[in-house]
């Protein structure tokens, strides 16, 4: 009876196809997997302790840093947790401006997800071109809030700062042209021999499976459940808008990817919707104390400088409760389980990321595949370890 | 002889490129040779092909990447992503540095192969940055490695990532010897 | 690749939802009170919040797993929480969602220090790394758990960040020894200390004033 003796092998924090910063411990039989023990944990940096000394004002940048390939979605499960808490509307501009930047962040994420999973199999192109379409969402990114990347411009009850003039006309542009890249990107990648040897059936998980492990967002759409949190607990009238889901049959990696390619498209036209029936009005809700007065009012009155003083220092008190709110982020479902005593700091926040599920099955995911396999598979799960490791 | 061999000629535009390299070219023009000290041509040579090793931890990696791709163009001031340590001359550090990451950064310095440089790029790396207070998080990369240019941002945008890397060149330049 | 076109489907379900969603949602407790004997059952925010006994958690979630009505098929999350000032300081959270019937759920179990709760792994798989988590952030002990180890922090850490007696900035920090040549731990020494503003409300004075004055008083 031979006896395979297993090597184990170090996929180590420093490499290039690891994604960021994970540690797999490989069991490796020849070059199958025999078992695959991922140490996360390398990017932890306390931002659940941190987010507990701060105002809730303070505690939004937090956020940004979680998923940091598509900031914005973060800090609208935030955003939308302590509005709920709080019983506070958002009036419909700032609804709208909120779903256009969602679906640019999850515009972004896809774009840097789909092309480095690319580069890791071996297409060096897709990269280059992704990552200029990229650069056009964050110069929008930068216009309306002034950072490329972090750009806490999602406040309780609205955005922080209306659109300036031009940039409705830039995006709707940039909409125009888009197609035409995806288009590009897919003959390059969807018939190409290369890339489906390497993708098809490998990952394969099944729609019970994916739902036993906690799988959300497209990775488990790829597997067949038609399950999207737009549609069924829309949230900032997602309801108004025409698109259609992606859903895919077999569930593995190249599923995935090709799920990730529709979304893009459906994107653009929710982006379309929003650009043309653009509101007019307030982008957030001044009625409570949940915003800030607005400068010229400011420099003029009493009490607009004292709620402004308040505000900014102090920080609104929000009521006691507990909330969970998810949003349908690029990656999955993100959630932030938000507990308030009566004061200006929450008391506990937990954030529920959509990677830390996926990074759990991941065992599961490559058993018997060849090491080769394994970056592959990593790239398909759209692992982001700001997320992951909080 | 003349007929089989190579003519290697310096082309210059007058008024773009810079008086040194007209007379770079005058003087090759007259002799065929050019003489230089060794300590310059070492520095050319380093500088103009900096190989960085991609160490992203965190979101400062997603502009280290942006950094190189097509709008920034890192590549045309000659340095290129290397994955290896071994091969690398630089290292950027992008992103937080944690307790549990601070040993397998080490290890990777360590591997590098004189002369390297090393860039912290970030306010995290810097100096613990955002996370400054925390309890698992390493305050400034200096604690570990030694650093030679500082890229302050949150994240620094890629050209303020050019421009540290332009830096290092500018630094490279002034203080380069044959040793290091 | 298929496509579903879930439009009108969908926006015809969310305009009526709280229609819809409030007769499940009471269908569902009502099931829930029978079925389980919980210590209390409320719905917050369209969303039912249980509390159950610790012993009771395993035939609980089995039971809002496979029971027709509930069909709580997928556990999102697992929390803990830190209240010092109670007897049973920590409280265990875990979410739960009904694809069916489009619910959300959270399930509390209150339980102290020293004793331990059964792990959901042979109930839902994904309860692996969650429970890891509030062992390495708690300390919350799972019975029959594959594998309890610390999954974010450091290897050798010790303690346990985030409870409330846990101070911000740790105990130990690292840097590098020239003269071992390797990694050290010290003891922490902030150059700047955390600015902690005690900023709840100026006419009422500070929160060590107002606990003086409590002193004096009673």
């Amino acid at each position: 009876m031979a006896e395979s003796k297993t090597v184990t092998v170090n996929f180590g924090p420093v490499h290039p196809a690891a994604h960021g910063v994970l540690r797999l411990i490989l069991d490796l039989d020849g070059e199958v997997v025999e078992r695959a023990d991922p140490h996360i944990g390398l990017l932890h940096r306390g931002t659940e302790k941190l987010i507990e000394t701060k105002t809730y004002l303070q505690a939004i940048p937090y956020f940004d840093r979680l998923d940091y390939v598509a900031p914005m979605n973060q800090e609208h499960a935030f955003a939308l947790a302590i509005e709920k808490l709080m019983n506070v509307d958002v009036p419909k501009r700032g609804q709208y401006i909120r779903v256009l930047f969602s679906e640019i962040g999850r515009l972004l994420s896809h774009l840097l997800n789909v092309t480095t999973t690319a580069m890791d199999v071996g297409a060096m192109t897709p990269i280059t071109w992704g990552f200029d379409e990229r650069e056009k969402l964050l110069d929008f990114y930068e216009e309306v809030s002034g950072s490329r990347f972090h750009a806490n411009y999602f406040r309780a009850g609205g955005v922080h700062q209306d659109l300036p003039n031009g940039l409705l006309e830039k995006i709707n542009n940039f909409c125009i042209s888009f197609p035409k890249v995806v288009d590009d990107m897919e003959t390059l990648l969807t018939e190409n021999r290369i890339f489906k040897q390497r993708n098809v059936d490998i990952g394969k998980i099944s729609k019970e499976e994916a739902v036993d492990n906690g799988f959300s967002g497209f990775v488990l759409r790829a597997s067949g459940v038609p399950w999207d949190l737009r549609r069924a607990q829309p949230y900032d009238s997602y309801e108004d808008f025409d698109f259609k889901v992606p859903i895919g049959k077999n569930g593995d990696c190249y599923d995935r990817y090709l799920c990730q390619m529709d979304e893009m498209r459906e994107s653009i036209k929710i982006m379309s919707q929003c650009i043309n029936n653009m509101p007019s009005g307030e982008v957030i809700n001044r009625d409570t104390k949940i915003a800030p007065p607005k400068r010229a009012e400011m420099k003029e009155s009493m009490e607009a400088i004292i709620h402004h003083f308040k505000f900014f220092t102090e920080g609104f008190h929000v009521p006691e409760g507990e909330i969970y709110t998810a949003v349908e982020a690029p990656k999955g479902e993100f959630g932030v389980y938000l507990i308030s005593d009566n004061t200006s700091r929450p008391y506990r926040c937990k954030i529920r990321a959509p990677g830390f599920a996926h990074l759990q099955a991941f065992n599961l995911l490559s058993k018997g595949h060849l090491l080769a396999d394994v970056p592959a598979i990593l790239g398909s799960l759209a692992i982001v370890f700001g997320e992951v490791d909080r | 002889m003349e007929e089989r061999c190579f003519r290697v000629a310096i082309a210059t535009t007058p008024g773009i490129d810079s008086q040194e390299l007209e007379d770079l070219k005058q003087r090759y023009s007259d002799k065929g040779f050019i003489v230089t000290n060794v300590n310059n041509l070492i520095n050319w040579a380093r500088t103009g092909s900096l190989h960085w090793m991609t160490f992203g931890l965190a979101c400062c990696a997603v502009e280290m990447m942006h950094v190189g791709t097509p709008r920034y163009d890192v590549e045309r001031m000659g340095a290129a992503p290397r994955a290896s340590p071994r091969h690398a001359d630089v290292m950027i550090i992008a992103g937080t540095l944690t307790n549990k990451m601070a040993p397998a950064l080490r290890k990777a310095y360590d591997q590098m192969a004189e002369p390297r440089y090393v860039i912290s790029m970030g306010s995290c790396a810097n100096g613990g940055g955002y996370y400054h207070y925390s309890y698992s998080v390493v305050r400034g990369s200096d604690r570990i490695v030694p650093i030679d240019i500082y890229v302050p941002g949150c994240p620094p945008t890629a050209e303020a990532l050019m421009y540290g890397i332009l830096q290092l060149q500018k630094k490279i330049r002034r203080e380069g010897s044959i040793v290091r | 690749m298929e496509f579903y076109s879930f439009k009108r489907k969908f926006v015809e379900k969310a305009v009526s939802l709280d229609k819809i969603m409030s007769n499940t949602i009471e269908l569902v407790v009502e099931t829930i009170n029978k079925k389980i004997n919980p210590i209390e059952t409320r719905i917050v925010n369209h969303q039912i919040e249980i509390i159950i006994e610790a012993d009771q958690l395993i035939p609980s979630f089995q039971f809002l797993k496979d029971n027709s009505k509930c069909q709580f098929r997928q556990l999102t999350d697992i929390a803990g929480v830190d209240y010092p000032d109670r007897e049973n300081r920590f409280e265990v959270v875990y979410h739960l969602l009904s694809f069916k019937n489009n619910l959300r759920a959270r399930v509390k179990v209150f339980i102290d220090e020293n004793s331990t709760i059964e792990s959901l792994t042979s109930v839902f798989p994904c309860a692996n790394w969650f429970e890891r988590e509030a062992f390495d952030m708690y300390g919350i002990q799972f019975n029959d758990h594959p594998d309890l180890r610390r999954i974010l922090t450091d290897y050798g850490f010790e303690g346990y960040p985030l409870r409330k007696d846990f101070p911000l900035s740790g105990n130990v920090e690292v840097r590098y020894n020239e003269i071992e040549k390797k990694i050290v731990y010290e003891p922490v020494k902030l150059q700047q200390d955390y600015r902690h503003f005690d900023i709840q409300s100026p006419w009422e004075g500070t929160t060590y004033k107002q606990e003086e004055e409590k002193d004096n008083n009673g």
